[in-house]
């Protein structure tokens, strides 16, 4: 006969119990969710396909063109944000600064970027700068356009996420010695790119929205493609729907990846 | 810090793979050089129009920095044109345009011989002027006015047409005069909308019937906007004024319009060149050329024959 020594770190049977019922309630709640989402998808979209229905040769015809427009779509956010995230490095130093011109400069750049809409920034560019001899293509005006309206914000972002990182780490920086520069590239940014990387995610899905803008000044991404396509056609119930539910899609597809880009930069600080 | 490195490390490969993907993948359609072909239609439309024969302009060198000399050193005509007028320019399912005017630049491209691509800027910025280079040449059924002379350079007319009014079939106005008061719809910054506003100052080959009185003038982007708006079963307006050639094509479409009236006025159309753009004049003479040969040996009757089943390109008998 064995007799088995109760082990010091065995879990109390009652815990397993309540954690297999927290799981099973986490399962339903997660059926039911998406039941939920199935239901009112279905129907609406029935309702839609029976009053208005489906044009499938219509959109056999059209379908490659306007899902072309996603390559250009996603260019131009990849681009923009990579611009935006450089000028929002040097915009948060500057509201950082201590020199009163980097900060004054930083700040009039943040508060008029802020403060006018991005179409009326996209259109500035586009119409207004060519009467000062600045004449500048469609798609390079979307993404300045873009690079300069989401750097402002995430200005904001990166200096409340410079400011978050633990001022326990600037001291024991500094008091190693090490120089000021020092400091802030190799202690604070790095710590503090893992604190924004969510914004910086969020503002990154959203732009992929905002690139529809774009379309206003002739930019052949998937809005104008959807508009080109319905318009002369009368057929702007399927073209729009199909945009709406590619920019849909899109967001679905970005959002999981940051989600997993999020759970690996937090592993170091989850309890495991 | 090397658990951070390598997490940093992540979106930044993200980032650079992303654009070295969409920038491999879309390398035909999306080019990324900030040069006027950043959002032309796929090359198809050019690979159809280039030639190797000797240009009918370079007989005397073109002048060095003018419209010309771009244009044969970038081997490109560069056409601002409409995706939603047909059937003089429309956008096909393949992202190439077709129409009479879309034919009609593609052969002054090819006698000029260079490739064309073509731009869509909105209609009201064609007419201003002040194109900064972003394209060359206008081929957009354009029609000599007064206040466009004044910002563009024209070319001799390509084809003429008669301005048509047409009203709502649900308005039940059949006369021209029945409008006065009421709604009609128009292209932005078009003749149309000046001889509504009675403000037309164009050569009319044909008399100009005086516009109905108190007309409320309703402006879309485009002329075929407004054919699809009523055929939507949009009621804002119960007038559609437009080229003869886009209401007899609405009406084809079974848009629910009918002709109302004589043509109001008879326009000539032509090319287009920015004045404010690089200096002209030798592009200027070889368009003219260009076009007075496309009528002597019958190009742009053929053309119009096919786009509109009748020969449009000779000045109506006043």
């Amino acid at each position: 006969m064995t007799v088995q020594a109760a082990r010091l770190d065995a879990v109390p049977p009652i815990v397993l119990e309540v954690e297999a019922a927290e799981r099973r309630h986490a399962v339903d709640f997660r059926i039911r969710f998406i039941a939920t989402w199935v239901a009112i998808l279905g129907i609406v979209g029935g309702f839609l396909w029976i009053t208005v229905g489906v044009n499938l040769p219509f959109l056999q015809e059209w379908l490659p063109f306007i899902l072309g427009g996603i390559w250009i779509t996603l260019f131009i956010s990849v681009t923009s944000i990579f611009f935006a995230v450089i000028l929002a490095v040097f915009g948060a130093l500057g509201r950082l600064s201590a020199n009163p011109f980097f900060n004054g400069a930083a700040s009039l750049y943040v508060s008029i970027v802020r403060g006018t809409p991005l179409v009326v920034q996209i259109l500035f560019i586009f119409l207004a700068l060519p009467a000062a001899g600045i004449v500048v293509p469609p798609l390079p005006t979307g993404i300045i356009a873009l690079a300069f309206n989401y750097g402002a914000y995430l200005t904001e972002v990166f200096r409340a996420g410079i400011q978050a990182v633990p001022s326990g780490q600037v001291e024991a920086a500094r008091a190693l010695g090490l120089p000021e520069s020092t400091v802030m590239r190799r202690v604070i940014l790095p710590q503090a790119i893992r604190i924004v990387t969510p914004a910086v995610g969020n503002d990154f899905i959203a732009m992929t929205k905002d690139s529809a803008l774009v379309s206003i000044v002739g930019v052949q991404e998937l809005l104008w493609r959807a508009q080109a396509a319905g318009r002369p056609t009368g057929q702007s119930f399927q073209t729009i729907i199909v945009a709406a539910l590619m920019y849909w899609c899109l967001t679905l597809v970005l959002s999981f990846f940051q989600a997993r880009l999020e759970r690996r930069m937090a592993a170091g600080d989850r309890n495991r | 810090m090397r658990h951070i490195r390598s997490t940093m490390g992540i979106p930044i490969v993200m980032v650079v793979a992303s654009l070295l993907l969409v920038a491999c993948s879309s390398a035909g359609s999306a080019s990324t050089a900030p040069s006027a072909a950043a959002s032309t239609a796929p090359s198809a439309a050019a690979t159809t129009a280039a030639s190797a024969a000797p240009s009918t302009a370079a007989s005397t060198a073109p002048v060095a920095g003018g419209l010309l000399a771009k244009v044969l050193a970038a081997k490109k005509l560069v056409v601002s044109t409409d995706p939603n007028y047909a059937p003089q320019s429309f956008l096909k399912s393949d992202g190439t345009f077709e129409g009479f005017d879309i034919d009609v630049a593609t052969e002054i491209a090819k006698r000029l011989g260079v490739a064309v691509s073509f731009e869509t800027p909105s209609w009201d910025t064609i007419t201003a002027g002040s194109w900064g280079g972003r394209w060359d040449v206008s081929v957009g059924s354009m029609t000599i006015t007064v206040p466009r002379q004044k910002v563009l350079d024209f070319s001799p007319p390509y084809y003429y047409t008669p301005a048509q009014m047409a009203a709502t079939t649900k308005s039940g106005i059949t006369t021209l005069d029945g409008l006065a008061g009421k709604t009609v719809c128009v292209g932005s910054a078009t003749t149309y909308q000046d001889w509504l506003q009675g403000k037309l100052q164009s050569v009319s080959l044909g008399p100009v019937l005086t516009p109905p009185a108190n007309v409320q003038v309703q402006t879309l982007d485009t002329d075929q906007a407004c054919a699809q708006a009523i055929a939507a079963g949009r009621q804002d307006a119960q007038g559609f004024l437009s080229a003869s050639t886009v209401i007899d094509s609405a009406i084809t479409n079974k848009t629910p319009i009918v002709k109302v009236g004589l043509p109001v006025f008879v326009e000539q159309l032509a090319v287009s060149v920015d004045k404010s753009g690089p200096p002209d004049a030798d592009f200027m003479a070889a368009l003219t050329k260009i076009v007075n040969d496309m009528h002597t040996d019958g190009t742009l009757t053929a053309l119009s024959q096919k786009w509109f089943k009748k020969d449009l390109t000779t000045p109506p008998s006043p």
